[in-house]
Parts: structure tokens; C-alpha cells; sequence
């Protein structure tokens, strides 16, 4: 006959002295393993003890984005997967889907995330904003209107932000590596 | 060589009787293993069916729905939840 609460007991008492993994946790573990990193991406881990706050690294190897080194900080509540991961873009880049500021204008981060998504949509979807820029849902307007009217003029000036130039008066970050 | 049952252990086993997905699809983790807040299977961590087919924990489909962001929606295919009898 097994002492169900004794057992129950044991638990508990084992558990205060472990510090808890959260349900976040455990589940940005398995987004991690189950994870398929394309070359193009890199993801570090400025505190190896901390999975919900990491760094990621885009270097796109095609489209009006190629050559350049994007970064983007994650952040991960310990409400995840219920809440969205927060990602922001660390430089200042030219781009018709990410502000001046850095926030990214992405469906599967705002309206459109459910928890059933993990972090490997949230890759694709970023990998695909630098191939794909979209001129219909922008964040930075003189971009889009860029892009939507003059796709030469709009590559040019890319270019030029990716050297660390400005664009009609607003300098960029180099991000060539 | 013979042998003589002395004694006798019945294990029970149970399944959840859930179609094709075996994971819930919030916290990933096996139907008949309990969701990542819950430490015992069985009765403590029930499942719960909508009408869309989609089963999740419960305890997994309760955050969600309490989540501003999740609108009253199943998380699998954002039609409105409700759940099945
Ligand atoms: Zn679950
Ligand atoms: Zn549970
Ligand atoms: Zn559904």
C-alpha cells in the first residue's frame, strides 16, 4: 500500500528547496528543442540560466535585406505561450514592417498569436519580413509608401541605411557584417 | 522449469480517449500526462473537448481563455470557443 500522502509531503517539502521551473519554462524548453535554426539565424543566451530572455541574429542570404546583420532581444513572460513572445529590433533600420524604435509589426506577435504557435513561427515569420517586406501593414509609413511606389528607389535606399547613411534625413545603423 | 505464481500485482492503466493529437497543444505535453502547472495525472488535470474537435487540458484552455489576447477563442483555430457536451 503506497502512502499517497506521504509521498505528497515529500514533494512539497522537495520543492521549496528547488527553486520552481515555471510552466513558461518548461515550455520554452520544448520550443527550443524542437527548434530547426536555419543558417541564416543565430540565437545567444546572455544569461545561460535564463531561457525566457535571449538574443537572435538575422543575416538574411537573399532579398533587399541580404548582407546585413539584423538583431532582435526576445522576451518571453511567464505568461507564455498564453501571451506573445515581446521581440524588438536593437538597431535603428529601414524597414516598412519595424519603427524607428524597433517594434516589429507582426501578425503572429499581436492579433494573431495563439498558444499553439511556438517559438520556430515566431522565427519563420521574422526570416520572412526581410525576404517579404510588406508595404499593406506598416510601421514606418515612409518605408511602405517606398516600397509601394518605386521598388528601385526603395532598394536603393535600403542599401543606403544598411551603410549607416541616411534616408530622407533619418540616419540608420550600419548592420553590414 | 515450472513456475508457481506466488503472487499477483494488477496495474491499471488508463488512456485518455483522445483521436489523433497525443499532445495538447498549449503546454505540449502528452494528454495522459497532466499539464506543466499540474504534478498527477488522471482526475486532477481533466481535458476538455470544443465544438471544433480541438481537445486541450483544461487547466490550459482556462489560461488562455483568461488571457486578454485569446478573445474567447480556441487556440487552435480562433473560432469562437464553446465548449462540447
Ligand atoms: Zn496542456
Ligand atoms: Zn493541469
Ligand atoms: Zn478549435
Amino acid at each position: 500500500m503506497i502512502k499517497i500522502w506521504s509521498i505528497k509531503k515529500d514533494n512539497s517539502s522537495a520543492e521549496k528547496k528547488k527553486p520552481k521551473v515555471s510552466a513558461a519554462q518548461i515550455r520554452v524548453q520544448k520550443d527550443l528543442t524542437e527548434l530547426a535554426l536555419p543558417e541564416t539565424m543565430q540565437m545567444t543566451f546572455p544569461d545561460e540560466h535564463d531561457l525566457l530572455n535571449f538574443n537572435l541574429s538575422i543575416t538574411p542570404d537573399e532579398g533587399f535585406y541580404r548582407g546585413g546583420i539584423f538583431r532582435f532581444t526576445f522576451n518571453i513572460n511567464n505568461n507564455y505561450p498564453h501571451d506573445p513572445p515581446k521581440v524588438r529590433c536593437i538597431q535603428k533600420i529601414y524597414h516598412p514592417n519595424i519603427d524607428l524604435e524597433g517594434n516589429v509589426c507582426l501578425n503572429i506577435l499581436r492579433e494573431d498569436w495563439k498558444p499553439v504557435l511556438n517559438l520556430n513561427s515566431v522565427l519563420v515569420g521574422l526570416q520572412y519580413l526581410f525576404l517579404e517586406p510588406n508595404a499593406d501593414d506598416p510601421l514606418n509609413k515612409d518605408a511602405a509608401e517606398d516600397l509601394r511606389t518605386n521598388r528601385k528607389n526603395f532598394e536603393y535606399n535600403v542599401k543606403q541605411s544598411m551603410r549607416g547613411k541616411d534616408v530622407k534625413g533619418v540616419y540608420f545603423e550600419n548592420v553590414l557584417s | 522449469m515450472k513456475v508457481k505464481i506466488k503472487s499477483w500485482n494488477s496495474v491499471a492503466i488508463w488512456k485518455w480517449d483522445v483521436p489523433n493529437e497525443e499532445v495538447c497543444g498549449i503546454c505540449r505535453v502528452a494528454f495522459d500526462g497532466c499539464c506543466s502547472t499540474c504534478k498527477t495525472p488522471g482526475d486532477d488535470c481533466p481535458l476538455i473537448w470544443g465544438e471544433c474537435s480541438h481537445v486541450f487540458h483544461m487547466h490550459c484552455l482556462l489560461r488562455w481563455l483568461a488571457t486578454e489576447g485569446s478573445r474567447g477563442q480556441c487556440p487552435m483555430d480562433r473560432k469562437a470557443w464553446v465548449t462540447a457536451k
